[in-house]
């Protein structure tokens, strides 16, 4: 009865998105038919659709996984967006200062550097919040617009394309690029990077003795600092991780889909990363489904444009829905769901 | 002193009123939201509501008015979403305020091509000119820097004394300080801490529209995709800022305006530093005032955390 | 004709009742003790009249008139007024105030607080309730907050006042002015209930006492026509076991723990001042004192939570006084906190991983990094046989166990490893009888084990069941330590938990 109610209560969350997507189509003038048509094709239509659904897929994941590992602990990141872009500085500085490097130690050091600088960006909040117990949610949103603002001013100065008149940096060495899978497509190793990071967080979150002090932080810290365990280190450690994994994203962003340093090589995925984390339940596992999820909710929305003339903007919108109905749930559905 | 300074000064004086201008009244609005215990990150989907319902409805009455009013309902709107969602739903503030910023990012751009469509041109609307206070206009620097200004400027001008006096003067500020510091306390003297929360997610709302409709109707004369621009989230930096005390928001926000009015200016004249060593600039200048306020706890008690009446 | 009437009054939370139909009468200016072991119903059914909570069903009459508050507002407004054991003060705003609070006062919403003020000291003296208007209520004592809890209900021309234990915070000489307070508002017509379960105290100050069990009404009696004994009959439902104590086995191989002029300074206030104890093995050392009188600080001096300003603290001759909580525990201190949901547990976790909060860091249970699942669900099934926790498997959180089989799963978690040392701080607050009794026995357990066992409680009666040795705290310092014997003098210990050591020893010469 318990179960039956809360998959009700999700089947209503769908079927009201549903409607409301429906009702956007309508607005627009469009075949609602052809609109999902177009929809489903522009995921599945094709070979290389689908593999634009995982390189999205690939920053959300990474991202989405970091802000789970904060959120554990009781670090809510909202940063990172910015952590993400400080990642993409990391590789892009070092590929062109360790240009010599051969590919088997450039991936594996611009990686590492990715994971220092994204960290770096989210541990200064995190110590902020656990040493003086100022919030995160406020420094973390700050810091996410001056890592922007540092990559703009970068782009046009020091690191700047002199061949180029846009902002932006010249290409990456070959030997700092993440190998492409099919030539076909834009898919490149950086899903592998996704995957054993996913693989590497689970079992540091569920198995470890470090991830067992993070989760009874994140659930109690008053009781884990009576048991003994360090509140302050366990935050400082989790927020340094949550970064990292966002600068990674960085790293593959840049070394794998652009191959240089530019503005807006995130379109807020930062942003979603929450909601990815939300909807994935801060599980490695539901981190990884509702990244593919969200990712093909683009990708689709981009086909829909294309075939049905329905602006992507719907995504956005979508996304916006389905976070606030999760949050009215319980209160939606009060009567299928047992009193708690 | 040198008359071309003076005039150079009453210059960016002008800019930077106008630039705060919506920071002044989003600001306050979140003050007053934070202050009864609702931490609204989506001060910006407020904006960009209260931009887009502004805008278009001015577009299609051609009376600016309505449009005002108008921006007002959109920012109500989404405030209100916010206040349901934590108040009843007792949800998470945090995320609700930025799925809400996911929406009417989506919801505004999408709303928006359904009217007018692709467009190479945007189409445009007039906007509130300056009106001249009589006798206050003449004083010299300050004059026209606040008193020969549009009609939004003297609506944040007088939101802050009013929200000043509400603050520090009445007994409703009491009672809103009381509903975010010790909501069980408020509730066992008899306030309705429900109620009194949605009245601070209310005004929160109309504050946060007329600071979104002041882009449109007050500055720019049109309507863009994502034309606040983060201005919700400087807004949140500007309470920081200014401790949720309306003059503090007023200073935080003109020190913000003349950075912006600053970096406007040199990109015109064409000097050579990036205009992002401005725009970061009240984000450092917010994390350094963080650092300077440790050790004071500035926050209201129950910021962020529902209140359960029946709770056990 | 009853000023209140109660008929029936039923409540449930989560499936559990609370309130089974109720029925309680109060007479026009009498003081009526709702008597009761905690989780009776007592403050269940004072929230449901004054609109905290919802009833699930029956009838409140009041002034014969039949009435449903959804709120306190409207409870406030028929002059019942109600003080929670926990203030409802917002101890960043001014007496003043928190007095006037949600009042529309004339002038309203520009409070004229001279005038405002006036009206207060006026109330206050009335009643011998002084009090500075203009102080923070973040700067007051636990006494003082207390008074200005009453003149805000009598600000308010409350005709019922309403108390939830109002005197478990107090010293016994603060405790008799409060009730010199009770007198006065007696005979100016007002009636009072007080929801304790403090037995010896309401005989001296109350008319009439109504005795809740297990969320039912016992029995409504005149205090005059009835007896402590039949009163603690009728509260707890059967007579108490008295414990056997046997003499300590002395062992000269060790040392105890030890407190050495420990002092604690935190924010310039004197937590703990030069505090120096120690416990023999197999001894328990019992600190009686009323709450908030430096106890909390000092179990966590203890256990290292808190590092003392100044001192030595040290365990079977190791110099434990720079070491981590850890290292603490890992050197055999057992803790069980008077807070077992904020210190204790993790709510969330289910009982295997609440285990882990010590064996975390426990050698056999890590193998090759990782914690060795199968060995801690072992080591949780066999702590849940042993000490007959109930729970519907080791999977559900400790939120959905009762209070007992919370603290059950704390007392086998921290007496795991046979510890040299147990810091028990209220260790059976909020049980039930049962529960009491078995956390007793376990701790009379350990000390015939050699264990060395400082108890803490706001529970005299508890004290003097189990300790070996009293000491008094006050104000961070302890005023004394005697052997628990026959002829102890109890109102040498009332004094001093208020703080009279003058007083003390002139009577003792």
């Amino acid at each position: 009865m318990k179960q039956s109610g809360n998959v009700l209560s999700f089947l209503g969350i769908a079927i009201l998105t549903l409607g409301i997507s429906i009702l956007l189509i309508l607005m627009v003038g469009s075949n609602v038919n052809q609109a999902f048509f177009s929809f489903l094709s522009g995921i599945f239509g094709s070979f290389y659709s689908v593999s634009e659904v995982l390189v999205k897929a690939i920053p959300l994941i990474l991202t989405g996984l970091g802000v789970a590992v904060g959120a554990r602990s009781g670090f809510i990141n909202i940063g990172a967006e910015g952590q993400l872009y400080m990642g993409a500085i990391a590789v892009t500085c070092m590929a062109f200062w360790l240009n010599d490097l051969p590919a088997i130690l450039m991936i594996p050091l611009v990686i590492l550097g990715g994971f220092v600088f994204g960290g770096v960006w989210s541990v200064i909040p995190g110590f902020l919040k656990a040493r003086f117990g100022i919030s995160e949610v406020i420094t973390t949103l700050m810091f996410n617009y001056i890592a922007i603002s540092i990559v703009g001013i970068l782009v046009r100065t020091i690191l700047k394309d002199p061949s180029s008149s846009l902002p932006m940096s010249a290409f990456l060495p070959d030997s700092a690029t993440l190998p492409v899978f099919m030539s076909t497509t834009r898919l490149h190793a950086g899903l592998l990077v996704a995957l054993i990071s996913v693989v590497l967080v689970w079992i540091l979150v569920w198995k470890t003795p470090i991830g067992y002090e993070m989760r009874a932080v994140g659930l109690n810290p008053r009781a884990s600092k009576c048991s003994g365990i360090s509140v302050y280190k366990n935050i400082v450690l989790s927020s340094l991780i949550s970064g990292g994994l966002a600068g990674i994203a960085g790293v593959c962003e840049v070394s794998g889909l652009h191959h240089k340093l530019l503005e807006g090589i995130s379109p807020g995925y930062g942003y979603i990363a929450i909601i990815v984390a939300l909807l994935g339940k801060n599980h490695p596992l539901g981190v990884v489904i509702s990244a593919l999820g969200i990712a093909a909710l683009q990708v689709g929305s981009l086909g829909m444009q294309r075939m049905a003339g329905v602006p992507t903007s719907i995504s956005s919108i979508i996304m916006g829905v389905v976070v606030l109905l999760i949050l009215a749930r319980k209160s939606l559905f009060r009567r299928l769901l047992p009193d708690e | 002193m040198d008359s071309g300074f003076i005039a150079l000064v009453t210059m960016y004086l002008i800019a930077s009123v106008r630039m705060a201008t919506p920071l002044i009244l989003a600001g306050l609005g979140e003050a007053i939201s934070e202050k009864a215990g609702i931490l609204n990150i989506g001060v910006e989907a407020i904006m960009l509501s209260g931009a887009f319902f502004s805008f278009i409805v001015a577009f299609f009455t051609g009376n600016l008015f309505l449009g005002l009013l108008a921006g007002i309902m959109g920012g109500i709107f989404v405030s209100m979403i916010h206040g349901v969602l934590s108040i009843h739903c007792k949800a998470n503030q945090t995320i609700a305020g930025l799925a809400l910023n996911f929406m009417m990012m989506g919801l505004t751009s999408f709303l928006f091509l359904i009217v007018f469509g692709q467009t190479t041109t945007l189409p445009s609307c007039s906007v509130f000119s300056e009106v001249k206070i009589p006798l206050l206009s003449s004083i010299p620097i300050i004059g026209s820097a606040l008193f020969n200004q549009n009609i939004f400027v003297y609506i944040a001008l007088i939101s802050i004394v009013l929200t000043a006096i509400f603050f520090y003067k009445t007994e409703w500020g009491i009672n809103l300080h009381a509903v975010g510091e010790h909501p069980q306390a408020a509730n066992s003297a008899g306030l309705n801490v429900f109620a009194i929360r949605y009245f601070a997610c209310f005004v929160n709302g109309v504050l946060g529209g007329l600071g979104g409709a002041s882009i449109t109707l007050g500055q720019l004369g049109f309507f863009m995709e994502n034309v606040t621009s983060g201005r919700g989230y400087i807004a949140l930096v500007v309470v920081i800022l200014g401790r949720r005390n309306p003059v503090g928001i007023f200073a935080a926000a003109m020190v913000i305006g003349f950075s912006q009015a600053l970096q406007y200016n040199l990109q015109t004249l064409g000097f050579p530093i990036p205009t992002q060593v401005f725009s970061m600039f009240p984000y450092v200048v917010a994390v350094i005032v963080l650092f300077l306020s440790i050790g004071k706890s500035i926050d209201p008690s129950a910021l962020g955390i529902p209140f359960e009446r029946n709770k056990r | 004709m009853a000023l209140l009437s109660m008929k029936n009054i039923c409540k449930s939370f989560f499936g559990k009742r609370a309130n089974n139909r109720v029925c309680f009468d109060l007479m026009p200016g009498e003081i009526h003790a709702l008597l009761g072991e905690n989780g009776a119903g007592k403050t269940t059914l004072m929230n449901i009249l004054y609109g905290i909570y919802s009833r699930d069903s029956g009838v409140i009459l009041w002034k014969g008139q039949e009435v449903s508050f959804t709120s306190p507002r409207e409870a406030i407004a028929c002059h019942i007024g109600m003080v929670h054991q926990h203030f409802m003060l917002v101890p960043t705003l001014t007496v003043s105030q928190n007095i006037t609070l949600g009042l529309r006062e004339k002038g309203y919403p520009f409070p004229d607080r001279k005038a405002l003020n006036a009206t207060i000291t006026e109330v206050s003296e009335k009643y011998g309730l002084e009090i500075d208007v203009n102080a923070y209520i973040s700067s007051l004592s636990v006494g003082e907050q207390q008074r200005v809890e009453i003149i805000k209900l009598l600000y308010r021309d409350a005709e019922l006042l309403i108390l939830d234990e109002p005197t478990a915070m107090l010293t016994p000489q603060e405790t008799e002015y409060f009730f010199e307070v009770l007198r006065k508002l007696r005979a100016d017509g007002r009636s009072v209930i007080i929801i304790t379960h403090r037995i010896p105290e309401i005989m001296s100050i109350t008319d009439r006492v109504t005795v809740l069990r297990d969320g039912c009404n016992v029995v409504t009696e005149k205090t005059s026509d009835i007896t402590e004994q039949e009163l603690s009959q009728y509260m707890i439902g059967r007579q108490l076991n008295s414990i056997q104590r046997e003499p300590i086995v002395p062992d000269a191989g060790r040392e105890g723990l030890l407190l050495e002029d420990v002092s604690l300074k935190e924010k310039n206030i004197k937590g703990l001042d030069s505090i120096s104890l120690q416990i023999a093995p197999g001894e328990i050392v019992g600190v009686a004192g009323v709450d908030g009188n430096g106890q909390k600080e000092l179990v966590e001096v203890i256990l290292g939570i808190r590092k003392q300003s100044s001192g030595k603290i040290g365990l079977d001759g190791l110099d434990m006084s720079s070491m981590s909580v850890l290292e603490r525990k890992k050197l055999g201190i057992g803790y069980i906190s008077d807070d077992r949901q904020q210190d204790g547990l993790v709510m969330d976790m289910n009982l295997t991983d609440n285990m882990l909060l010590k064996t975390h860091t426990e050698q056999q249970f890590i193998k090759g990094g990782l914690i060795n699942a199968r060995l801690v669900w072992e080591d949780t099934k066999k702590v849940v046989e042993e000490y007959a926790i109930k729970t519907p498997d080791l999977n559900t959180p400790l939120r959905n166990l009762s209070g007992g089989n919370q603290q059950k799963l704390i007392l086998a978690r921290e007496m795991a490893g046979d510890p040299k040392a147990i810091v028990a701080h209220q260790p059976t607050r909020g049980l039930d009888i049962g529960a009491t009794e078995f956390v007793q026995q376990q701790l009379l357990q350990r000390r015939s084990k050699g264990c060395c066992i400082l108890l803490i409680s706001a529970d005299l009666e508890e004290i003097l069941l189990l300790s070996d040795r009293i000491a008094v705290i006050y104000k961070g310092r302890f005023m004394g330590i005697f052997p628990n014997t026959k002829d102890l003098n109890l109102s040498h210990i009332g004094l001093m938990m208020a703080g009279r050591t003058s007083e003390v020893r002139e009577e003792s010469l």
